[in-house]
């Protein structure tokens, strides 16, 4: 009887191992930037204040789970002029909408240490996938290290007038460095 | 028309440039005087696009209208001018010479220390004067502003003295500046020698 218990403990125990995939949140240090062509130049911008939540294991990704959370009234390009236009209704409007997310759950395993999560992004009230690739860095202090594409028309940034893809780009490049702590 | 200045007139090449550099200041000035209150749109960006470029192709042209002046050099003054009209005379051609270059280089200045790309009718990129600075920014923006009227002013005295010789003085000042046969230069005008 008692053996049987002792098993049947370890057994479930060593099954439950790979669910066990480490949740992690985001530690201080971490960027999410965005950059396009404008007149010949690349612009560059930052999230600040966003947040990350990921839980993951290598071995089995396709368990893994990804939330972040972006303000966008924050989102500077460094540009006074800029910032206030892309806060403004016609881009975020982040007055109605005053913070974008991303989720992803399953992530594909790309070989080379790449993968692939293929999530929703939330950004002006509008939803539709985007696929993001990263790297992961093992580690106490691991690195989620992504990039992905974001077609601004899809969501609605930037529409109207300011639809003309000669003046800015439809193609957003996305890219983030995510230090990782256990989470609490 | 003879290409090289001589002494009675201003040869093809500096009629040319002068005029040009006319209309450019003319369509780049009046773009300046609208696109700053503009609501902001693609419109209002490509006004500045243009305003920018045009602005850069006079800060060439006006290098190429300085070195062809050192070069060929100038027509006399009509004769009979006082001398403290010459004097006028030059001083201004000369202010008008520095504006043209002063005039887009504090443009160009704002755009860079504002942070704003810089690029010459989408076909080439500029590289920025200076690093980003609000302070220098609000400084070459109202240096930019004041060389403007500085420069209305100056064009206008030029424009103005230059009708003076042509309606009162009859003489060939402003005929001199133009292909021959299109202005008749007053009857007490000495007939063309070249």
């Amino acid at each position: 009887m008692r053996m049987r218990l002792l098993l049947v403990a370890g057994l479930s125990a060593a099954l439950s191992l790979p669910a066990f995939a480490a949740d992690y949140a985001q530690a201080p240090g971490s960027s999410l930037a965005f950059a396009g062509k404008y007149q010949g130049e690349t612009f560059s911008g930052t999230f600040p204040g966003f947040r990350t939540t990921v839980s993951f294991d290598p071995a089995n990704p396709a368990a893994g789970k990804l939330s972040v959370t972006i303000p966008v009234a924050t989102a500077t390009t460094q540009n006074d002029d800029y910032d206030t236009e892309m806060r403004g209704a016609a881009f975020f409007d982040a007055a109605k909408f005053a913070q974008a997310t991303y989720t992803a759950s399953g992530f594909r395993d790309l070989g080379n240490g790449q993968y692939a999560a293929d999530g929703t992004l939330e950004l002006r009230g509008v939803r539709k996938p985007v696929t993001l690739t990263f790297t992961w860095t093992p580690g106490t202090r691991p690195l989620l290290s992504g990039r992905a594409t974001v077609r601004r028309l899809d969501f609605g940034v930037g529409g109207g007038e300011w639809a003309d893809t000669g003046t800015i780009p439809n193609e957003i490049a996305v890219s983030t460095r995510v230090y990782l702590q256990p989470a609490n | 028309m003879t290409l090289k200045n001589t002494a009675t007139r201003w040869g093809g090449v500096s009629q040319v440039l002068h005029w040009l550099v006319v209309l450019l200041i003319l369509a780049t000035g009046a773009m300046g005087l609208v696109m700053g209150d503009m609501r902001n749109s693609p419109t209002k960006i490509e006004i500045y696009a243009l305003h920018k470029s045009l602005g850069l192709t006079i800060l060439a042209l006006a290098t190429l209208r300085f070195a062809w002046r050192l070069h060929a050099g100038a027509p006399v003054p009509p004769p009979g001018t006082p001398r403290w009209q010459d004097r006028i005379a030059s001083l201004t051609h000369w202010l008008l010479y520095g504006l043209l270059f002063a005039m887009p280089l504090s443009g160009w200045m704002f755009n860079s220390a504002a942070g704003y790309p810089l690029q010459w009718f989408k076909l080439v990129n500029l590289p920025a004067l200076t690093a980003r600075d609000a302070e220098l920014r609000l400084l070459a923006g109202s240096v930019h502003a004041w060389l403007f009227w500085l420069l209305v002013a100056v064009a206008l005295l030029h424009a103005a003295a230059a009708l003076y010789h042509h309606v009162f003085l009859r003489d060939d000042t402003l005929a001199r500046m133009l292909p021959r046969g299109w202005l008749r230069a007053g009857a007490s005008s000495t007939p063309p020698q070249d």
